[in-house]
């Protein structure tokens, strides 16, 4: 009876929480060395598919973050998504460019920001990652098309003081309104 | 990070959808020691993330993080489920697991392939995380690295 008392208190403190918190610095650097240890001892054994999974993983949870808040920093964020998804698969950006049948120099001129996407483009980025994401983790098919227009829309909203002046020089509104 | 939205089980196996959104100053008077275990008002400075139904206030978890970038890691400080949360008569399952792998997409997002989180649980139910987590036990710490954090991810926007 006590011993059902028992595992039933153990299995309601397994769900009720945990507390992880180090009484010292002193415990916090000496647990966090053997584990540093230990852990690289076991990345030995991490596979180059694991490691791949890893990367894709992270870009995606990177691009989910960058959607949800309008970034205004002159980065080009489409290109460094792309970037950095042809290099988590690829040994070389020129297989990638065979793969979505775009020249390699087209290619490069998007990560290098020297011309925008063609629709096409992005059309098959899409394709080509619900392949490669397809046995990792659910990947948004759109979330490419999201990230390309919010950058477009972050961008325009942030250079009014460029555009705007000439622009409202150009624009009426005749009708009565209100 | 915030509003993730996964799911979890209640007593009939319904999913319900929840968001992981991070604990405001507002939340912290209903966050009673009776209710959440902890004393989450000391905890407030940290990284503090609640769990709830999604459209609705009421918090069913809450967790506490550390993030520790020299070694790519992301310690879970403290963790609990609302107190009608434990036990054989818990109303929803699966309110940890989604802090933890809440806590493993913060990693990855900050880590990628070099991500862990870990925690110390009471000797008496480390045992119980092993099993249901597939974590790897270094001295007290249980920690998740890659390939496991991944699965941990993965469980949970499927489930």
């Amino acid at each position: 009876m006590k011993k059902t008392k028992k595992i039933n208190s153990e299995k309601e403190a397994f769900e009720f929480g945990v507390d992880s918190r180090y009484k010292t610095n002193a415990e916090a650097d000496t647990e966090a060395l053997s584990l540093m240890k230990a852990r690289l001892e076991r990345m030995k054994y991490v596979t180059k598919d694991q490691v791949v999974k890893a990367k894709l993983i992270q870009l995606r949870l990177k691009m989910e973050d960058y959607l949800k808040q309008p970034v205004y920093d002159n980065q080009n964020h489409f290109a460094r998504f792309l970037e950095s998804y042809i290099d988590a698969i690829y040994s070389r950006r020129i297989d990638f460019a065979k793969d979505i049948n775009v020249s390699p120099v087209y290619l490069s001129q998007i990560i290098n920001n020297h011309r925008d996407p063609k629709e096409e483009f992005i059309l098959k980025l899409m394709i080509h990652s619900e392949k490669a994401f397809k046995h990792i983790v659910v990947f948004h098919e759109n979330i490419w098309f999201q990230v390309y227009f919010h950058e477009k829309i972050c961008d325009t909203m942030n250079r009014q003081d460029v555009w705007r002046p000439k622009i409202e020089k150009e624009v009426k509104l005749t009708e009565p309104i209100g | 990070m915030d509003n993730e939205c996964r799911r979890a089980f209640n007593r009939n196996s319904k999913v319900k959808s929840v968001n992981i959104s991070p604990v405001v100053r507002s939340d912290i008077k209903s966050l009673t020691k009776r209710r959440y275990f902890f004393d989450w008002k000391k905890e407030f400075s940290t990284e503090l993330y609640k769990l709830t139904l999604k459209e609705q206030n009421d918090i069913l978890g809450i967790i506490s993080l550390e993030r520790i970038p020299t070694e790519w890691r992301v310690h879970i400080r403290l963790l609990t489920v609302s107190s009608e949360n434990k036990g054989s008569g818990k109303i929803y399952e699966g309110i940890a697991g989604n802090l933890l792998a809440h806590a493993a997409k913060i990693a990855v997002n900050e880590y990628g392939e070099m991500a862990c989180i870990s925690l110390r649980p009471k000797s008496s139910i480390v045992l119980h995380y092993i099993s249901k987590y597939n974590m790897n036990i270094t001295g007290t710490t249980l920690s998740l690295e890659v390939p496991e954090i991944l699965d941990l991810i993965n469980k949970y926007e499927k489930d």
